[in-house]
């Protein structure tokens, strides 16, 4: 701690704080418009000039000079106040005065230091700016003509977002924000520029004259899409979420989003919601009252047993998964699952083998305190994106390395000395066995190894597994896989990272033990910075893990399938998913649901499963409730309506607890009660209530009980003359829902093939031409994206979108082989 | 582009391609190979700069950017002559700034731009170093000290008329 003197006071500040670091966390505001916490230290705008003793005196910029022991500072002599004022004139002096109709205005920084420091008149004249106003996309307006040259949006699309779409252009009075050779904005849309600009010069288009900020009531919430946690500040008026309130203190993000957590808000007060409850009457949907719909279902329900199935999505909090376990328990059957059944293999069966438990071994917090992170899959940057920016950060401030291995490259790929394995799609088991195998041989592994429950075993099967063995089913050099293990190994901290989902089928149990075995092997575990993350991909997969809401007596989801279709599943109560989309092999399960006797569905809109229910009942979105949400780090968070409900729409724990009511049980009253039941039940939540969880969440400890599993790896066997296909995710989606997300569905509208440069010369293909992709089980039309980072042979798509979908070709193999015509 | 063109195209990508080659394709190296192909190109168009920006692994924004940012590298194509006026101290003071203005107004066309047939691009430099021969003129890489104004008319006039325009 260094000891210095801010305005006649006395204060201490860590060591490396600059003068206005050290101003702030004593209490002390200076005024700043370039500065943001998660930025490096710029100097542009002159607004923080303090006088510094031991410099005779002189106005030196409190951003950018670090302290010095026994500093004595001035923040605000009368000579600096002229300097502030000098400043704010200059900048207003091209900054248009348009402030009734920015919709900055209320929350702008220019605004409110000029009114601070009373800035009435100006001792300048100028013209203003006459840039052309960038309206060429729909979520980000540029309007160059406000902007003061902060160099914030430049700063964190390059530090943070490693896009680099903006820079300064040209320079002198000429110079301004732009994109290359002055064109539109065409990047990742995350919206990060728009967070931090302190002027209007950047802006939300959907929240333009949608309302002042002074008149939007601020709720905390944590987002409802993927499983990193992310905390937003909802911005609300007259019961609709108009906006994402940037604050840049919190969650361990700072406030940082992606493009469908910052755009994608709008499903929640779409029109499209369900309003009231329908039930089928003579072969339509109609109204119905609430009454009326969970007779209906309660009466299906009631002594059903093991004829009755249940399907939730992981986007349902805690406690309204608790409770739709007890429902079916009530109802006598044990038939409940969700994600498809096989997306939480890797939790569930994996990581519950390997390491005595379903959840990861690591937080997000190890990312940027790693030595060495090994990303399977460049997609991990896709499902997750704020775990992205926390890699990249870590990768360019932090100069933590970067080995990806993985079936395609990606923006992960493009980091600074990012090394890329590209393998052969679906041989990264094989891959991972012949890293374990090097550390082995090469006398890598950690001593405490070898008294590891399944060692012999585990070296016995890895036996055929040798680099030379593996180079050639996977397409890799020997010796790149040998330098990986080394690097690996001998890395003092190293980070296994790994995404999980619906997409992924390939991302299972035994990819999950594969890198368990890594971690165990060379001791990687247990310490900062050490393990492995599995991201799984909706906002509470991991919380419905920890609850239980996965077969483990009953059928699983394919099995319920299965039963729908053979008709053992008379009844099947479908919470929030969409299998026909998310599923794959979509002519399956649209028959299997077609055959089930009586199906309900509870949703938030008419998607493509409601569509084909018995009795479908109005849900609420996340800001409609109360609960909590596990993130893939298993930190779990409170969540507080931030909105009424909509329409007549009910929550899930509401439906739930007038069904148990119905069929005779005991419902809860509250969601606390029910978490109060869950501390004391689910492994790691000991302890936890509402209360203790505060706003930042706290994590569920992992109590590692560590053991050998050998991983089965299935050999994927070309076919002649057909290309490789593998699903995932687009960057801006996340399951189904981002469908009903205006903002995503502007930047990414429909499903797409990408596909090599390479194969797209060999079968003349154009951007943008509308193929046919075959495969074994059925077909479908796609347009057509050729991206360099593909190679030959393989072809990606997102699972998305419901018209057009790739399940229509996609089996649930690991790679679906296809052929391609236009 | 006839087949001479595309293999001069070839020549002067693969010159730029061993320049960065010698600098290790280090995005720090920008400057140097921004100038590099400028030298082979003429003028920096798009798809030099998006080649570069891919090959040093850098935001084509910031390759734009820094391009834009130094007069010394063209964004546009220059003309077939070229005539740069140095308005430096010492040429200004004798006339070298009034000289650019004539210039402009006889030729019309604004310092820094290009004639629309592309035959004659006017520039203005600092200072060229040569002070004692101020005001200074270069036109097609040759000097002409202690310009004035109706010799360096007659002498661009001579260049322009003496263009070999026939196919």
């Amino acid at each position: 701690m260094v000891n210095l003197t801010i305005d006649d006071k006395q204060v201490t500040a860590p060591k490396n704080s600059t003068i206005y670091d050290a101003a702030k966390i004593n209490g002390i505001k200076i005024p700043i418009l370039c500065h943001d916490k998660k930025l490096k230290p710029f100097g542009a705008c002159r607004m923080c000039l303090v006088e510094v003793e031991q410099m005779r005196g002189r106005q030196v910029p409190a951003c950018t000079t670090p302290i010095t022991e026994g500093m004595i500072i001035r923040t605000s002599t009368p000579d600096i106040i002229k300097a502030r004022k000098m400043v704010l004139e200059l900048l207003l002096l091209n900054h248009p005065i348009d402030c009734p109709v920015c919709d900055k205005g209320g929350d702008c920084d220019l605004q409110n230091l000029t009114y601070e420091y009373k800035v009435n008149a100006n001792r300048f004249s100028d013209e203003k700016f006459h840039h052309e106003i960038d309206y060429s996309n729909p979520l980000i307006e540029r309007d160059m003509n406000r902007c003061v040259l902060c160099g914030k949006c430049a700063r964190i699309c390059d530090e943070i977002v490693s896009f680099g779409a903006l820079t300064f252009i040209s320079r002198g009075i000429e110079t301004k924000i732009g994109c290359e050779f002055e064109g539109s904005l065409n990047c990742e849309f995350c919206g990060s520029c728009v967070s931090v600009c302190p002027v209007g010069s950047l802006l939300a288009r959907p929240f333009k004259f949608k309302a002042r900020f002074w008149a939007l009531t601020n709720q905390k919430s944590v987002c409802g899409y993927c499983g990193t946690g992310c905390n937003l500040t909802l911005g609300v008026k007259d019961n609709k979420v108009l906006t994402t309130v940037y604050d840049e203190n919190q969650g361990f993000h700072n406030g940082q989003l992606c493009c469908r957590g910052r755009f994608g808000y709008q499903f929640i007060n779409s029109d499209k919601r369900l309003n009231t409850p329908l039930v089928r009457k003579n072969g339509s949907l109609t109204e119905a009252t609430w009454d009326e719909a969970l007779e209906l279902v309660a009466a299906r329900l009631k002594g059903a047993g093991s004829s009755a199935a249940a399907l939730a999505t992981p986007r349902l909090t805690n406690e309204e998964l608790v409770l739709f376990k007890r429902l079916m328990e009530t109802a006598g059957s044990a038939n409940y699952d969700h994600s498809a059944g096989y997306a939480h293999a890797a939790l569930t069966e994996g990581f519950a083998k390997s390491f005595g438990a379903a959840a990861s071994p690591a937080t997000i917090l190890d990312i940027q305190k790693s030595d060495l992170l090994l990303v399977i899959k460049t997609d991990s940057y896709e499902t997750h994106p704020v775990i992205g920016f926390e890699i990249n950060m870590a990768v360019k401030n932090k100069g933590v390395k970067l080995n990806i291995l993985s079936d395609k490259r990606g923006k992960l790929s493009k980091l600074p000395d990012a090394q890329t394995l590209v393998h052969t799609p679906g041989s990264e088991i094989a891959v991972i066995n012949a890293l374990a195998k090097t550390i082995l041989d090469d006398k890598l592994a950690a001593g405490t190894a070898a008294a590891i429950p399944g060692y012999a075993d585990l070296e016995k099967a890895l036996a055929g597994f040798t680099p030379e063995a593996v180079a050639g089913q996977s397409g890799l050099a020997a010796s790149a896989i040998k330098r990986l293990a080394n690097d690996y190994a001998k890395a003092e901290k190293a980070l296994i990272l790994f995404p999980i989902g619906n997409a992924y089928p390939g991302h299972n149990a035994d990819l999950a033990s594969a890198v368990a075995n890594l971690a165990l092997l060379t001791g990687k575990l247990g310490t900062e910075g050490s393990g492995v993350l599995c991201m799984a991909e909706k906002n509470n997969s991991q919380g419905a893990v920890d609850m239980g809401f996965y077969a483990t007596s009953g059928l699983n989801a394919g099995q319920i399938m299965d039963g729908c279709a053979s008709g053992a599943i008379k009844t099947l109560f479908v919470a929030g998913e969409n299998p026909v989309v998310s599923y794959p092999n979509r002519a399956a399960i649209s028959a299997a649901l077609d055959k089930v006797e009586f199906l309900v569905v509870s949703d938030l809109f008419m998607t493509e499963t409601a569509a084909m229910a018995d009795v479908v009942l109005p849900a609420c979105s996340f800001a409609e409730k109360e609960g909590t949400f596990t993130s893939v780090d298993r930190r779990v968070q409170h969540i507080k309506p931030a909105i009424r409900n909509i329409g007549q729409s009910r929550t899930d724990f509401e439906i739930f607890g007038q069904l148990i009511a119905k069929l005779g049980g005991q419902a809860p009253a509250t969601p606390a009660t029910v978490f109060g039941e869950i501390a004391a039940s689910a492994p790691g939540y000991a302890g936890m209530s509402y209360a203790s969880l505060g706003e930042t969440g706290a994590f569920a400890p992992v109590a590692v009980t560590a053991a050998f599993v050998v991983p089965k790896t299935v050999a994927v066997e070309p076919a002649a003359g057909k290309l490789a296909l593998v699903t995932g995710s687009a960057l801006y989606h996340n399951g189904t829902l981002s469908q009903f997300g205006e903002g995503p569905m502007h930047v990414c509208p429909e499903g797409y093939l990408e596909l090599s440069r390479t194969d797209a010369a060999k079968l003349q293909i154009k951007e943008n031409d509308l193929l046919n992709v075959a495969s074994a089980i059925g077909s479908t039309k796609l347009k057509a994206r050729i991206t360099p980072r593909m190679p030959e042979g393989v072809l990606f798509s997102p699972y998305h979108f419901g018209a057009a979908a790739i399940n229509q070709v996609w089996s649930g193999a690991p790679v679906t082989w296809v052929t391609v015509t236009k | 582009m006839n087949v001479h063109d595309s293999h001069r195209a070839d020549d002067r990508h693969r010159a730029l391609e061993r320049v960065m080659q010698q600098h290790r394709l280090r995005p720090d190296s920008l400057i140097e190979i921004l100038h590099a192909a400028q030298r082979q190109f003429g003028w920096l168009d798009r798809d030099v700069l998006g080649l570069i920006a891919a090959r040093l692994r850098l935001p084509p924004s910031l390759v734009y950017g820094v391009a834009s940012f130094y007069h010394a590298f063209r964004l546009e194509p220059p003309g077939r002559h070229r005539c740069t006026v140095c308005t430096g101290t010492s040429c200004h003071l004798k006339g070298g700034s009034r000289l650019l203005q004539q210039l402009e107004q006889h030729f019309g066309i604004a310092c820094g731009a290009t004639a629309p047939d592309g035959s004659l691009t006017l520039e203005n430099v600092r200072c060229l170093g040569a002070c004692g021969l101020a005001p200074l003129i270069v036109i097609d890489d040759e000097a002409c000290p202690h310009a004035s104004f109706g010799p360096v008319v007659e002498r661009l006039t001579a260049s322009l008329d003496g263009e070999d325009t026939s196919p």
